[in-house]
């Protein structure tokens, strides 16, 4: 039943492409994220939607698109050289057979990201796309939400539609993902013209925000508690009122705490010391190892690289007996722990070329976004306004992205890859308006002029 | 149950504004670029000699149409 409704779907919105094939897109996206290939049973898990999806796309931009105002950018030009860099590390890799198996699902999401740019080239497909990739992951966020505070939920206990800790199904990335869409909602309360703002439009927001808080507390995922910080820190530079805003988030959180699960405040205790648990303190080895493992092979490794580390280090063991609680510090050993940090991921599969090549792809759209938010702030026209604010949200959420890339590894995310493409598009979009103003105004100038000229020689 | 909930809400919202989408015809051609386009058009053919020529032409050809 649940297969046929998700290919009724899909069917649906093949079917509406035929009139916009920009929609193709947007299927793809759908298909890429919520993976309905992986929740369904029977039939969908034996069709290759995401390929079919891909081809309507891409087929549908080559033949019907008018392909007005696409150019190729620079972190386009970026990007392609990370593709091209990682298929090299691959055929190099320590361990081929893992390297290849995340070399399937890379390549894919990098060059989605560099062709969906092509795709964005009015005001109306970047908000579409935005629409989708916030409700497609509201489906998510929705239920993950709802079963927090229905059932609790735990670390590794909490159930998503998929159970793979595959894609955006990790709780980490999920959370990451979620709190980083947050401003995105929220855009959509003032400049949606697909849902004109509207006290429902709002309501939905209020409750969505609630749901995307909720996951990293649902799914106790600790990386998620220091995206909010970091949400709650930037939210500071567009707030006119900051006393009140610190004041209030100061309550708000404190209104939460009895609300929180014993097991969460246990979780997050684990973040003031590292030294107590496994998951952080094999991160600080895994780090300092993949800094040896450069310095010798300065290229990188492949995708995977980080299956040949081993480590034996020292680490308090808690026994309780009865009321006593002896704490004895054993030897544990370690072998192929996961980088858990975007960029040591890409310094040890990449080596410090793909890391710099991330690190640019990176910091040249968080200063895109800036200078187009003091571009277009205080622009006041209904067709311009939208557009710092828009800007803004996308920085917000690179940076929550970045801050939570820092502790896993997430650095080929395809949802943030798929944001890339659309700072990117924006970027592209307003360079345009930017030529057409300026071309605009000298053919007013030039007019101007010669209608003197006319009028001068009339009257004489 | 929460699970078909929350597909069931986020198919329903998708699909509406899939619908809207396909019916509007800025997703394919930007009202503001297009505006601006055609804007610089009408004067560069105001301001080059051929264009108010071309224009002269049309209006007296259509006043001895007229007449």
């Amino acid at each position: 039943m649940l297969d046929l409704v998700f290919l009724a779907f899909i069917f649906f919105i093949l079917l509406l492409g035929l009139k916009r094939p920009f929609l193709w897109v947007l299927l793809y996206v759908y298909i890429d994220i919520l993976a309905p290939q992986r929740i369904g049973y029977s039939l969908i898990t034996s069709l290759p939607v995401s390929l079919i999806a891909f081809a309507a796309a891409f087929g549908g931009w080559l033949v019907l698109d008018r392909k007005e105002g696409g150019r190729f950018s620079v972190r386009q030009g970026l990007m392609l050289a990370l593709l091209v860099y990682c298929w090299w590390t691959t055929g190099h890799a320590d361990f081929p057979e893992e390297a290849a198996t995340k070399w399937d699902w890379v390549w894919k999401a990098l060059l989605f990201a560099i062709f969906l740019p092509f795709t964005l080239t009015t005001r109306a497909r970047i908000e579409a796309l935005a629409l989708m990739l916030v409700l497609t992951v509201a489906t998510i966020v929705i239920g993950t939400g709802m079963k927090t505070i229905l059932g609790g939920g735990g670390y590794q206990n909490l159930k998503f539609f998929v159970n793979d800790n595959s894609g955006i199904y990790e709780s980490s990335t999920l959370a990451t993902v979620a709190i980083g869409l947050i401003p995105m909602i929220w855009w959509f309360t003032r400049h949606g013209t697909v849902f004109r703002p509207h006290w429902l439009v709002t309501a939905f927001a209020v409750a969505l925000t609630f749901a995307c808080l909720l996951v990293p507390v649902g799914t106790e995922a600790r990386t998620g508690l220091l995206c909010i910080a970091a949400l709650g820190v930037l939210l500071l530079r567009y707030t006119k009122r900051r006393i009140m805003f610190i004041a209030g988030a100061g309550v708000l959180g404190l209104a939460a705490l009895p609300f929180l699960p014993q097991s969460y405040y246990e979780r997050m205790a684990t973040l003031a010391e590292p030294g107590g648990d496994e998951s952080a303190s094999t991160r600080v080895a895994v780090w300092e190892w993949t800094l040896d493992y450069v310095a010798e092979k300065p290229t990188g490794g492949g995708f995977d690289a980080y299956r040949s580390n081993s480590f034996t280090y020292v680490m308090p063991v808690k026994q309780v007996d009865g009321n006593t609680t002896t704490v004895t510090y054993q030897q544990v050993e370690d072998k192929g722990r996961a980088f858990h940090s975007s960029f040591f991921e890409l310094l040890g599969e990449q080596g410090w070329p793909g890391l710099i090549i991330w690190l640019s792809l990176h910091a040249l759209g968080l200063w895109q976004m800036e200078r187009i938010y003091r571009r277009w702030k205080g622009a006041e026209a209904e067709a311009e306004a939208w557009i710092a604010p828009f800007a803004a949200s996308l920085q917000m959420g690179a940076l929550i992205y970045l801050v939570g890339a820092t502790f896993q590894g997430i650095g080929y995310q395809p949802v943030m890859l798929m944001l890339v493409g659309l700072q990117i598009g924006l970027a592209s979009y307003c360079a345009r308006i930017d030529s057409a103003q300026s071309l605009h105004q000298r053919s007013e100038r030039r007019r101007a002029v010669i209608d003197d000229k006319l009028r001068g020689a009339v009257a004489a | 149950m929460i699970d078909y909930f929350a597909l069931a809400l986020g198919h329903g919202l998708m699909a509406i504004a899939l619908l809207r989408l396909v019916l509007r015809a800025d997703l394919d051609a930007d009202p503001l670029i297009g505006q601006l386009k055609a804007d610089t058009a009408e004067n560069r053919m105001a301001a080059s000699s051929a264009g108010r020529n071309a224009a002269r032409r049309a209006k007296a050809g259509k006043e001895a149409a007229d007449t």
